[in-house]
């Protein structure tokens, strides 16, 4: 094969697709890239066996083919090549020849057909979602990891699932590490089918990697199929295997009860939350809240550091609650929500916290106090 | 607890008084054994065994014997007098009841063992201006409260002299130390009464010509704190009669340690660390019933021949295990004569606690309560992770 790229064309491509070739999977081959001729362009396809992707690019063809090259090297090479048109050409054994007029690399490639098969994705019953709601959805929601070594899937993926309230479709993505939840949910006015009525789970590692491909206007197609999560872009496709397991019954978890809601100033409140826990460590990670009437004072103790308290004048009339949190998972919580004002739902020191924006009922997080 | 509370006889002089029970021990067991009244009583180790006297009566100690000698020594030396176990329970009870009383006069008390106790009365309870006043009354309560058991009392402005007058008119006398005898009492005290001096440092102090408090305060700051470390410092002070240390209420422990005596002595090395390896695993568990995380490790060697040395190390990471307290001992071990030399005792201790009443418990993560299926599975799950 022959073929000459332009290298506007693949180098954001080949920068977005590090992170799934540069995970370890059980085939040395996933850290390539196999590329493939197509009529007028070229078709790249990456796998770690559990999130795939495919895109296709304009090229010029001089004989068809397929190759696999590794992705690291390519996309360096690509990144540093002085012209803006490359020449790529197959040479035999599978080795690659990089080149311009100045400029020859010569690359050990592996035989394509060593590549792990990508699924079918023909007659999926797409759903469109807007881009930029999506992203949205997702990065509120991947904030939440697990542990790296993390096995449970209600953990080590997010939950989507479709809802019916007051006469709306709502989609709903929620993620957990079992200490904490966030829920985000979108109407939406077309019928999605799910495999499962209970609704599926997706790799939040493969959802990080969708974030990446999602453009902040247009739209993308999402859709399942055969155990697939796709989501399809005009010329660009991912699939992400879903997890099997069950995703526990949260419903009780983000009901507000009897709770205080106490509003703050988000840029305020997270000022404070970083220099509380600028004496947070590894081994002390608590904070402690206390909340009096029209009081909150925020104190850390770090037998190691020393000693922090900051006090901060809020609407609040109930009795006074002590309770501690890492300040880690508030912040982060923070970074997500879009409205300046806050809404701090807290019942006492051992029940779950909710956090949400104000005059914003799409997303909630549920935080889990620290036993003092 | 807040800052030191040295300042407080800074401005003003304090009175603090020192109560010494008299031969505590021996003095219970003929209280309530009248036939061992008038007899010498040695309280503590089996005399054919490797245990040291813990108290012995008046009568005993005409023989020449002391406590902390070797219970076979003891027995060398007065073959007829009686040995017994020590009887802690009654001794504690005894000692609470004692306790109450200095209660009475103040809360400032320093309980130094079951026996003996330092009191500031400087302001006390019943608004007594004389201190030498209180602890005749101290000495008298303690005679009828315990049935009988005597005290010896030291009055002064500080806790180095209040303890050393405590003993110089014992059993049942008190002795009190103003400012205005405080040189001459101290000029004439025999080094050896020093707080602080042992055998060894007595011989340093000896071979540098020190015998009184006389000779020690003619000796100069620097050339102390050469000889004598950090301890040079506090020889300067107490030679001119400056002792700042407040008495400090709540007994806060500052070290934690084990040590055993051997029935027969040891030069095995390897025998060593093995018994060095289980003290620190005991001072391992005592410290995490303490919550404690030490910085100073000490090995305390006892040879043969009762010369008994320590050597210790401080570190920068906080010590809570016996790992970690023997990755050390073997380097301090090395650093003595054992093995050269035969070994009768060792002992480990953890001390210079990392601030103990800053010491906070690390709060604990709750888990979100889901429903019940899956929190068992997640829990099952967890318990194996975390094991």
């Amino acid at each position: 094969m022959k073929f000459k790229i332009k290298k506007e064309d693949i180098l954001d491509v080949l920068s977005k697709v590090q992170g799934i070739t540069g995970r370890k999977s059980n085939l040395a081959i996933t850290s390539n890239i196999l590329i493939k001729t197509t009529g007028n362009g070229i078709k790249l396809v990456i796998t770690d066996l559990e999130t795939g992707f495919e895109g296709i690019y304009p090229a010029d063809i001089e004989s068809q083919g397929t190759i696999t090259i590794n992705s690291r090297k390519f996309y360096e090479i690509v990144k540093e090549f002085p012209s803006k048109e490359i020449q790529v050409d197959e040479v035999e054994n599978y080795w690659i020849k990089i080149h311009n007029k100045n400029v020859e690399y010569n690359i050990v490639g592996m035989n394509p057909d060593d590549f792990p098969e990508t699924p079918e994705i023909e007659d999926v019953d797409f759903f469109t979602v807007d881009s930029q709601i999506f992203k949205d959805m997702i990065e509120k929601t991947i904030i939440i990891s697990g542990a790296p070594d993390e096995k449970r899937t209600h953990i080590t993926g997010i939950y989507f699932e479709l809802q019916h309230q007051k006469k709306e479709n709502i989609f709903r993505m929620v993620s957990t590490d079992g200490n904490r939840l966030s829920k985000v949910d979108c109407i939406y006015e077309k019928d999605l089918k799910l495999p499962k009525k209970t609704g599926i789970l997706v790799p939040k590692k493969g959802m990080s990697e969708v974030v990446k491909f999602l453009d902040s206007t247009g739209t993308v197609k999402i859709g399942i199929k055969n155990n697939n999560f796709i989501i399809k872009k005009d010329f660009e496709t991912i699939i992400i295997r879903l997890l099997e397991g069950n995703f526990p019954e949260y419903g009780d978890i983000i009901k507000r009860g009897s709770s205080h809601a106490i509003h703050m100033d988000r840029k305020m409140f997270v000022s404070m939350l970083k220099r509380m826990s600028i004496l947070s460590s590894e081994d002390y990670k608590g904070v402690i809240f206390n909340f009096k009437e029209d009081n909150l004072s925020i104190t850390t103790t770090n037998p190691e550091l020393g000693e922090s308290k900051e006090d901060m004048v809020i609407d609040y009339k109930g009795d006074p609650i002590e309770v501690a949190f890492n300040p880690r998972y508030i912040m982060e919580t923070m970074s997500v929500i879009d409205s300046d004002k806050i809404i701090v739902n807290i019942i006492d020191s051992e029940k779950p916290c909710l956090l949400e924006g104000e005059n914003d009922d799409t997303y909630l997080s549920v935080i889990m106090p620290m036993r003092i | 607890m807040g800052p030191k509370r040295s300042c407080r006889g800074m401005d003003k002089i304090r009175k603090i008084i020192h109560i010494d029970m008299d031969a505590f021990y021996a003095s219970v067991e003929q209280r309530d054994r009248p036939e061992l009244k008038g007899k010498p009583v040695i309280v503590g180790g089996d005399p054919n065994g490797r245990g040291v006297v813990a108290a012995c009566s008046y009568e005993a100690r005409t023989f020449g014997i002391h406590s902390a000698m070797a219970s076979s020594i003891a027995y060398k030396r007065c073959p007829h007098a009686i040995f017994l176990k020590p009887r802690f329970d009654t001794y504690k009870s005894v000692s609470a009841d004692i306790r109450e009383i200095f209660c009475e006069y103040t809360d400032l008390v320093e309980p130094l063992s079951l026996d003996e106790a330092f009191l500031d009365v400087t302001q006390n309870k019943k608004g007594m201006p004389s201190a030498t006043r209180i602890a005749r009354e101290i000495l008298e309560k303690i005679y009828d409260k315990s049935r009988g058991l005597t005290a010896s009392a030291g009055v002064s402005f500080n806790k180095f002299l209040a303890k050393i007058a405590s003993d110089f008119n014992k059993p049942r006398g008190i002795t009190v130390v103003t400012p205005d005898d405080a040189a001459d009492f101290i000029d004439r005290l025999p080094i050896r009464k020093f707080f602080g001096v042992g055998k060894v440092t007595e011989g340093k102090m000896h071979t540098l010509g020190i015998k009184t408090g006389d000779d020690l305060k003619k000796i100069d700051k620097e050339k102390l704190i050469n000889i004598f470390g950090k301890n040079g410092h506090y020889f300067y002070n107490i030679a001119r009669g400056i002792d700042h240390r407040p008495v400090e209420p709540e007994w806060i422990r500052k070290s934690i340690g084990k040590e055993t005596t051997f029935r027969e002595d040891i030069d095995d090395k390897t025998q060593m660390l093995e018994i060095l390896g289980q003290l620190s695993v005991k001072i391992e568990n005592l410290l995490k019933i303490d919550g404690r995380k030490g910085t100073t490790i000490t090995l305390k060697v006892k040879y043969f021949d009762f010369q008994c040395i320590t050597r210790s190390v401080t570190v920068r990471e906080p010590i809570v295990d016996a790992d970690t307290i023997m990755r050390y001992i073997q380097a301090l071990l090395d650093n003595t004569e054992a093995g050269m030399k035969k070994v009768r005792l060792l002992g480990v201790s953890v001390s210079n606690f990392i601030d103990a009443s800053r010491t906070v418990k690390k709060y604990r993560q709750l888990p979100l309560p889901f429903s019940a299926e899956i929190r068992s599975d997640s829990l099952a799950r967890s318990l194996i992770v975390e094991d």
